[in-house]
């Protein structure tokens, strides 16, 4: 009864924002009519430019806000959604990448797990068994290396330190800025994690055929590629759940019998004997059955419906039944697996006639699927419905009115505030069910809607320490050479990237990123960042400035702040500042230790190359590259400091002074929000 | 409520106090006048280690009278009995044997401030270190979707204000126990509490100063609030020398990863900077390969954890009554050894649980003989205390916590009986 009346409402809703967003659907198809009530709010153009850069970029660059002004906010934000801007610079930037290409295969085969190396080299005897005892030895670890380079094998660390570049420099210099906002949002709500090292050789390809060609169009489809992909289900270890009422299940337990047979005839109790051994194969068959509810569970708490959505435990049982059997292709170099020995029996014609289904990386094993009737949300799904069953369910919780609510509850907290308005979050839900969840259509309901467009919207909205480190390189027109060691600050800042261990994702208001430790770290990243002491990061302060040096210390406070934080009160700041700036005795002891600390190219070396604290972040995967590249940095750096100091400009005291005060916006409190 | 107030406004007192390395003169001087009496009551401190990896506690506490893990182990057993080649295990009460290189605990037990606590495990039964540090730190060992961790719900549920050194974790990123809507922080080292800039620390002395002008003025609350404490917090760690940190007399920290992190722990706990729950990890225990007995990887490891352990404790003595430290490990390891020379994922650990009002001084829990039709899964340790059982009891007595349905949601277990 209950569950009719849901229904009914759900279509009546449908109806009504069929109704009532028909004169709506019209202008969609004359984008020229999409509107932005800016100016009814107060907005100047060049406000609600700033506004909208704030929001839905990773940051203003110079130059970029007239750039929006001249194509027009509205085609902008079009532009934007559509995500065709070209992006050669970028593409040039990540050409040196060469995993980023791959396929999970390919990343298999190019970066195996030690231990699949370990057991490749033994089963060739190159490694011999007994070595494996001496594993912490140096002619042991010596052996391992020598053997993945006649491989040609790379350690798993590389394929994420390229992953990670990737998306220091994506976020930075991408033409297409929403869709990266978007693929961070996304990547986030449906979270994975390298800490789970199932899942973690799955994450690049996972982020790249995923998350990224869907963030702006259909959230099913979305919902279904992250479903179907190995990262999530490895990490929700949907991949190996299997049913009561599965063929699977019948030839496990006959298994079983046999074994349970045979142990109870085994009476010897030696623990390295016979009957130990059938323990240990009992054990082992017990753990490849059984139903595991994780993903069923975590796709409708926290993918779609939300945790108040409206379903039961019952619900989450069943949708678990439904999702049996979705597992993984077997690849090669993978994990040797029940499913891989089937496929090489039977063959896959075999299969696919009796309903198996073969999809890229992903597979429906009908043998592991429970095939007896269950009921999700009200809905029947009658026994026997095998691979189109889970389908059914996807569609039906993409479709969910709790589900419209809840993602557009989260989009609005993205975009808008931490506590957006309810008839804001309301209009777009409605979008959301009328459209089929169309995310464009969900966005432009949003940036159309006069709660988007409140004055006390400005800023209201803390960076995340991704969104802060990318806003001060695209601030500053920076190069980023060594993104790695940027990701090592976004750590340290508290956001380590793709390492976040719950499927809930970072959570996503001002309270989570601003407490005391990282507060500082951001403010020692503003001064570190301006004065290019991290490693590979160059930019020219006077080129953003027309080439021009401020006179004064005022001058540049004044000058910087406002190309920075265009159209942000910035008189409050330079009042502050003013004061302490003008002191006398401050500046002249600054600049005599600036001048002290560079005309010392020693000092300077080992206080920048000691980066200890990115050493600390990368503890647990000591890697040959990291290091490295560290080392690069420092030799870099002692190049630089010898020849004619590039990186630190040759007028000490005045430069010096310019990125202190630039250092000072980047980490003043109006730099943190946006 | 009254103590947080109370902490802002008695380090608010000055700008212009920043220092780096070495406070220059002419900033230092309003600080260094500035005597800080204690602004709050004095609280219970626990101290959590984690153990990545998942200990094999039958090495580290071996049941030594048991036939069967004798057979099981034909190189990696170990007796108590004085007169077997090489070190023996310290017999504790007949029947439990501490690993030799866990001596520095020997004197913790026999004064009956250290418990141990055996069998001690999930119920859930995955052995994949991820799975399973991700429930034991969640608190909620069958849904993966719980947002907070425990230590974090034990904050909100102590009922007053903390300072900023509230909860610290000694790691890189924060850990999973510490997840939620409570302030904690996530420090590896606490001389980072600074503003600093390499190579210039005059002209970050200037931005110190810059910033918490600016922060102090900002109107966006949480940023204000946030800024000035965290400019309360670093003259309250300029009151020591923190980079020179001396440890009582005749303390010894093991130059390692945890005695580095107890070491500042310490320092936090006698600067009485407000310090409530301290999380610290210590790792290598996922000993597949060539375990060793005597000497090798458990060893060193056993060795590392005691000596740490004993070194705190003896450095903090005066406060030891307020401070309990408390193990844990993700699960634990087969009783059989395998073919290198090592042991393969378990269920099973122990738990050690150090202070003075902890019920010490003997081994608890309920260890079967361990012959295959006690085992669980017919080859691991089976779990017969839930590690709710000890955490809850611990954050009930000690931290006076009450609400173990908030704390551990999904669950309504007793005590293990590790607390007096």
């Amino acid at each position: 009864m209950i569950q009719a009346g849901k229904i009914f409402f759900v279509l009546t809703v449908c109806l009504l924002v069929n109704l009532l967003f028909s004169s709506f659907n019209k202008q969609d198809a004359h984008p020229v009519n999409f509107k932005m009530p800016f100016k009814q709010a107060g907005f100047t153009e060049r406000q609600a430019a700033a506004h909208l850069i704030d929001r839905f970029t990773f940051g203003n660059s110079p130059g970029y806000l007239d750039e929006v002004i001249k194509s027009g906010l509205e085609n902008w934000f079009l532009q934007q959604l559509e995500g065709k801007q070209n992006d050669a610079d970028l593409n040039k930037r990540l050409s040196g990448y060469d995993a980023l290409q791959m396929s999970n295969t390919q990343v298999l085969t190019k970066f195996p797990r030690t231990a699949t190396i370990v057991k490749e080299a033994v089963a060739e005897g190159i490694i011999s068994k007994d070595s494996l005892k001496e594993n912490g030895k140096k002619e042991y670890r010596e052996a391992v290396k020598a053997y993945m380079e006649q491989k040609g094998y790379k350690p798993q660390q590389e394929l994420f330190r390229q992953f990670v570049s990737q998306k220091i420099l994506s976020a930075a210099y991408s033409n297409n800025q929403l869709h990266q906002v978007l693929t961070e949002f996304w990547f986030n709500h449906f979270n994975v994690s390298i800490s789970k090292n199932q899942c973690a050789p799955y994450i690049p390809a996972y982020e790249r055929d995923v998350i990224r060609p869907n963030v702006a169009g259909k959230f099913g489809t979305l919902l279904l590629a992250t479903a179907q992909s190995p990262a999530m289900l490895f990490y929700l270890d949907n991949f190996s759940s299997s049913g009561e009422n599965s063929d699977f299940k019948q030839r496990q337990e006959k298994l079983q019998q046999r074994l349970e047979k045979k142990a109870s005839q085994a009476n010897d109790e030696d623990p390295s004997g016979d009957k130990a051994k059938l323990m240990e194969k009992l054990s082992t068959n017990k753990k490849n059955q059984g139903l595991n509810e994780n993903y069923a569970r975590e796709i409708m708490e926290l993918h779609t419906l939300g945790v108040d959505g409206g379903y039961s435990q019952q619900d989450v049982t069943n949708a678990a039944k439904v999702l049996t059997g979705w597992t993984v292709y077997p690849m090669a170099n993978g994990p040797a697996s029940a499913v891989k020995k089937m496929i090489e029996r039977f063959g896959e014609d075999n299969l696919a006639a009796k309903g198996f289904v073969h999809d890229g990386d992903f597979f429906f094993a009908i043998n592991r699927h429970d095939n007896g009737a269950k009921t999700v949300l009200g809905k029947p799904f009658a026994a026997g419905g095998g691979y189109q069953d889970g389908l059914d369910l996807i569609n039906l919780l993409a479709h969910h009115a709790a589900t419209a609510k809840f993602i557009c509850k989260k989009l609005a907290v993205k975009f808008v505030s931490d506590n957006p308005p309810a008839s804001l979050t309301d209009k777009m839900a409605a979008t959301f069910l009328a459209n089929n969840g169309d995310i464009k259509e969900v966005l432009k309901t949003m940036v159309a809607a006069p709660e988007f467009w409140t004055k006390d919207a400005i800023a209201q909205k803390t960076k995340s320490p991704l969104e802060l480190a990318i806003s001060s390189v695209r601030a500053l027109d920076a190069t980023v050479n060594m993104p790695f060691l940027m990701y090592q600050w976004v750590s340290k800042m508290g956001q380590k990237l793709y390492y976040y261990q719950a499927p809930t994702g970072f959570p996503d208001k001002g309270q989570y990123w601003i407490n005391t430790g990282a507060l500082l770290n951001r403010m020692n990243f503003g001064l570190a960042f301006a004065s290019q002491k991290i490693p590979g990061v160059e930019f020219n302060l006077a080129a953003i400035n027309n080439n021009h040096e401020p006179e004064s210390a005022i001058d540049a406070l004044k000058t910087y702040s406002k190309i920075i934080l265009p159209e942000r009160d910035v008189d409050a700041t330079i009042k502050r500042l003013t004061a302490l700036v003008n002191d006398p005795s401050i500046q002249q002891k600054i600049d005599e230790a600036a001048g002290k600390a560079t005309s010392n190219s020693d000092q300077n070396h080992v206080a920048m190359g000691g980066n200890q604290d990115a050493d600390e972040i990368m503890l647990d995967q000591k890697n040959g590259r990291i290091l490295t590249e560290d080392k690069l940095a420092r030799k870099n750096l002692g190049k630089r400091t010898k020849a004619g100091n590039e990186m630190m400009p040759s007028a000490a005291g005045n430069n010096s002074m310019l990125a202190q005060v630039v250092g000072i916006i980047i980490g003043s409190p109006e730099f943190q929000k946006r | 409520m009254s103590s947080r107030k109370a902490f802002l406004q008695k380090a608010g007192l000055a700008l212009f106090s920043i220092g780096v390395g070495g406070v220059p003169a002419f900033l230092a001087t309003a600080a260094g006048s500035d005597k800080i009496t204690r602004p709050y009551k004095k609280k219970k401190i626990l101290v959590f280690i984690f153990q990545r990896g998942a200990m094999d506690g039958l090495m580290a506490v071996t049941p030594f009278t048991d036939s069967f893990l004798k057979a099981a182990r034909p190189t990696l057993f170990m007796d108590a009995a004085k007169a077997s080649a090489g070190k023996s295990l310290i017999d504790l009460d007949g029947r439990f044997g501490l690993h030799p290189s866990m001596g520095a605990f020997e004197s913790l037990f026999r004064e009956k401030r250290l418990a141990i606590a055996h069998g001690m495990g999930s119920p859930n039964n995955t052995r994949s270190h991820f799975d399973a540090q991700d429930y034991m730190e969640s608190g909620t060992p069958f849904s993966k979707g719980t947002a907070s961790g425990w230590l974090n719900r034990a904050i909100g549920l102590m009922g007053h204000d903390g300072t900023p050194f509230r909860a610290v974790s000694i790691t890189a990123a924060l850990p999973r126990s510490f997840y939620g809507d409570n302030e904690t922080m996530a420090i590896s080292n606490l001389q980072d509490f600074a503003i600093q800039l390499k190579g210039n620390p005059m002209g970050a002395n200037a931005a110190a100063k810059s910033f918490e002008e600016l922060y102090d003025q900002t109107t966006t609350s949480l940023l204000s609030k946030t800024g000035k404490e965290s400019f309360e917090a670093i003259k309250m760690l300029q009151k020591t020398d923190v980079k020179n940190y001396r440890p009582a007399t005749g303390v010894i920290y093991p130059a390692s990863p945890l005695g580095n992190s107890l070491k500042q722990i310490a320092q936090m706990i006698k600067m009485d900077v407000g310090l409530e729950v301290a999380f610290a990890e210590s790792g290598g225990w996922d000993t597949h390969f060539n375990q060793g007995t005597e000497n090798g990887i458990f060893a060193r490891n056993v060795a590392d954890l005691s000596n740490s352990i004993a070194a705190f404790w003896k450095d903090i003595e005066p406060m030891q009554d307020d401070i309990t430290l408390m193990t844990s490990t993700e699960f634990g390891r087969t009783v059989k050894q395998n073919g290198t020379g090592g042991t393969d994922h378990g269920r099973a650990s122990c738990a050690f649980i150090l202070g003075n009002d902890v019920n010490g001084g003997s081994v608890l829990g309920d260890i079967k003989p361990l012959s295959i039709e006690n085992l669980a899964d017919g080859r691991d340790l089976a779990v017969t205390t839930d590690f709710r059982s000890i955490f809850s009891e611990v954050a009930n007595a000690h931290l006076h916590i009450n609400d173990n349905k908030i704390l551990f949601p999904e669950w309504s277990g007793g005590k293990a009986g590790v607390m007096k």
